[in-house]
């Protein structure tokens, strides 16, 4: 199973979740990865306003190889919330091939067609020592999961938009991020070929 | 050439002695390169006896009986029948070859046969050609000297002890009602008292196991001062207080031979993956020589250690190298009062293993590990490769993530090697572990982590009845935890464990199943 999106010309990318959580910054870290340093076209809705403080509050990415006409996102190829509300709005929206990354002790998905992805970003986060790194824990599991960007371009644009100072700690952050979503891969490209093994 | 050969014949007392007088009265042609040594019985031989010919440079080594059913004590050719199998099994692991020792027996009136057989094994030991054994003389000397000893208690210390006596109120042999206590050996080697029981015996009932090191407020490292003493006074010793007749000891030198073509990994199941290009290596140290060596008396199978650490690696994708001439670590040599032999080993493992270019060591052998880790490092032997124990290795990739343990209903306990153990991120390490596993339960013994009691043993170095009352001790605390699964991470707590559990009279009230942890991790992990 290779989810390396480059393939798609077009990937509309839908973060959500509370206010505070970093949403947008982790919007604006993925979209500048993708344009500043992988040189491609993307652009940054934000909604926030009345919900900025706690409400819900979403950041919507494109990405696309050629120019972008309409910078909102209809149908999110790649759905990552970090709270139910966010899940809740936008599930409704979410097409057959879309994917859903969500953190596993903040959403509760029901049972979707969706290919879901979950993540106790908020949990390592704290293990790391800092509860407000979950947002980087989880660009970090997008990038493995869904190859947005390239890995590089992420942890330097992760160190361009984080407080100066915290990098080493949000570069490790990421970095675990990652190593999960490799894992969560690997884990079931194995169950798969097991899977298969079985089978046959 | 072939004059060179040198077969040693152990010859019973009995009825074949009396077959080879006949062959002696009529002047028969003997072969020349026989060595006749007569016994009371083939019995009496024991693994460390026909082992010891080879390691002191004999090409072949023939044991013959009597006839089963005419053995004078009964069992006697059984008995003999079985040690040359397990010493023929070890022969074959190093590349001697099993051809090498030959059993037969024989009744009174054979002298004929006798003949053809001796003439027949010359034949098949002149085949094979010398041993590729170089043999290791030891060298009598008389104990330890005044000047060793004042350097060696300047170097750990020795002088800062404050005969507080908490490290006799801690240690598990004292405990175990022995006459022993550190803190005495201490004060004896300080007044100079070297040639009393308190230096030249005690010194080899010390476990080495460290207890003492942590409880001591001068913090002396008792274990390294005993360990030194022991090389400074090893050779005035011949070899008294080393178990199983010092086969280990015995085996370990032999392995200095450069030249020994050792088939270290030949029982590895195919299901195991490696792959000869890899830059980690899996060292797996003695357990087929264990598994060997008991495998008639304790039933031990500590190789599916080794597999399983293998099968534990491949599952994170990793197929690790096997050096196929692994020798021992040399940890027992060491701590047994043999240095240069230590030496020996270690250069020859680390010049193999620097060979195969590889960057990375993993054992799942706390021994290994100590060895490779330390006591290499700290004897001048640079490794420049990383040494990881697969704790680490397993901690680190589980950590990861989307890995999982499938539920089990044991109700596990842990024994802790005081090899890993004995600091508190060796705590820490199989602890972790421990908790990810999906089991009924996981209860602590009494003594626990920096606190736990060794399992009885260590360098094959002093067994006796009281290393047996520590095990059962031990046995009886893992017992009290209520668990059915006593989960240890060494090959030697198992061997050491089982062997307190023939005891024929507590029987099943210290009887436990036994697994390493390293196969409890493997059998159990999966992805989720």
């Amino acid at each position: 199973m290779d989810r390396n999106s480059s393939a798609k010309s077009k990937l509309e990318i839908l973060i959500t979740g509370f206010g505070g959580q970093g949403i947008v910054l982790a919007g604006q870290v993925l979209g500048m990865a993708a344009s500043l340093i992988d040189h491609k076209e993307s652009t940054l809705t934000q909604s926030y306003g009345p919900e900025a403080r706690g409400g819900a509050c979403s950041a919507q990415v494109i990405i696309a190889d050629s120019t972008i006409h309409f910078p909102y996102v209809r149908n999110p190829d790649i759905l990552v919330c970090m709270s139910q509300a966010g899940y809740d709005k936008y599930a409704r929206q979410l097409n057959q091939d879309s994917i859903v990354l969500y953190d596993q002790d903040m959403v509760r998905t029901p049972d979707i067609s969706a290919d879901c992805f979950p993540i106790p970003a908020t949990r390592i986060a704290e293990e790391l020592g800092r509860k407000m790194m979950a947002n980087i824990v989880i660009l970090g599991f997008v990038t493995a999961v869904t190859g947005a960007a390239s890995v590089e371009a992420m942890i330097k644009s992760v160190c361009d938009s984080v407080p100066s100072g915290t990098e080493d700690a949000n570069t490790a952050a990421f970095n675990k991020g990652y190593e999960f979503g490799m894992a969560v891969l690997k884990a079931r490209r194995k169950k798969a070929a097991a899977a298969k093994g079985g089978e046959s | 050439m072939e004059n060179d050969l040198k077969i040693i014949l152990f010859l019973c007392n009995w009825s074949p002695h009396a077959a080879f007088q006949s062959l002696q009265d009529t002047l028969a042609a003997l072969p020349r390169e026989i060595r006749m040594v007569r016994i009371p019985c083939s019995g009496r031989i024991t693994k460390s006896l026909l082992f010891k010919a080879f390691e002191t440079g004999a090409d072949g080594v023939a044991l013959v009986g009597c006839e089963p059913g005419t053995c004078r004590y009964g069992i006697g050719t059984s008995v003999a029948e079985r040690n040359v199998e397990d010493t023929q099994g070890i022969l074959e692991l190093l590349g001697v070859g099993q051809e090498r020792l030959g059993f037969a027996a024989f009744y009174p009136d054979q002298p004929a046969e006798l003949l053809d057989f001796l003439i027949s094994f010359r034949n098949r030991v002149a085949e094979l050609g010398k041993t590729p054994v170089v043999s290791t003389s030891i060298e009598e000397q008389d104990g330890v000297s005044a000047g060793s000893s004042a350097s060696i208690m300047a170097a750990h210390n020795i002088f800062t002890c404050q005969d507080c006596g908490k490290c006799s109120s801690a240690c598990p042999v004292a405990l175990s009602g022995k006459p022993f206590s550190p803190r005495a050996i201490a004060n004896a080697v300080a007044s100079g008292e070297l040639s009393s029981p308190a230096v030249t015996e005690d010194i080899w009932s010390c476990l080495t196991c460290g207890l003492c090191y942590d409880r001591c407020p001068s913090a002396v490292s008792f274990p390294e001062f005993v360990r030194d003493m022991r090389n400074a006074g090893k050779k005035s010793t011949n070899g008294r207080f080393e178990a199983h007749e010092g086969f280990f000891q015995s085996l370990m030198r032999t392995m200095t031979s450069p030249g020994l073509p050792v088939r270290h990994w030949d029982w590895l199941p195919e299901d195991a993956q490696t792959d000869a290009g890899s830059k980690i290596l899996f060292f797996g140290g003695c357990s087929p020589y264990f598994d060997t060596f008991f495998r008639n008396h304790l039933g031990v199978r500590t190789t599916e250690i080794l597999a399983d650490s293998i099968r534990l690696l491949n599952f994170f994708d990793i197929n690790p190298a096997i050096m196929p001439n692994e020798r021992c670590c040399g940890h027992d040599l060491l701590w047994s009062g043999d240095r240069d032999n230590f030496l020996k080993l270690a250069r020859l493992n680390v010049e193999f293993i620097s060979d195969m270019g590889i960057e990375e060591v993993v054992t799942a052998c706390p021994e290994c590990y100590r060895a490779f880790s330390r006591d290499y490092p700290e004897h001048g032997i640079e490794t420049g490769f990383k040494v990881t124990h697969i704790f680490e290795l397993a901690e680190r990739e589980i950590s990861k993530g989307a890995v999982g343990f499938k539920k089990s209903a044991r109700k596990i306990t842990f024994q802790d090697p005081c090899r890993l153990s004995r600091t508190t991120e060796g705590c820490e390490l199989p602890r972790n572990l421990l908790n990810r596993l999906n089991v009924r339960a996981f209860t602590e013994m009494q003594d626990r982590g920096l606190s736990s009691q060794c399992c009885g043993n260590c360098a094959w170095t002093g067994c006796d009845s009281f290393s047996k009352a520590m095990q059962v001790k031990r046995l009886r605390q893992a017992k009290e935890t209520g668990s059915d699964l006593l989960v240890t991470a060494c090959p030697k707590c198992q061997i050491h464990l089982k062997c307190a559990m023939e005891d024929p009279l507590l029987g099943d009230e210290i009887r436990m199943e036994i697994m390493d942890l390293t196969s409890m991790v493997a059998k159990n992990i999966q992805w989720e």
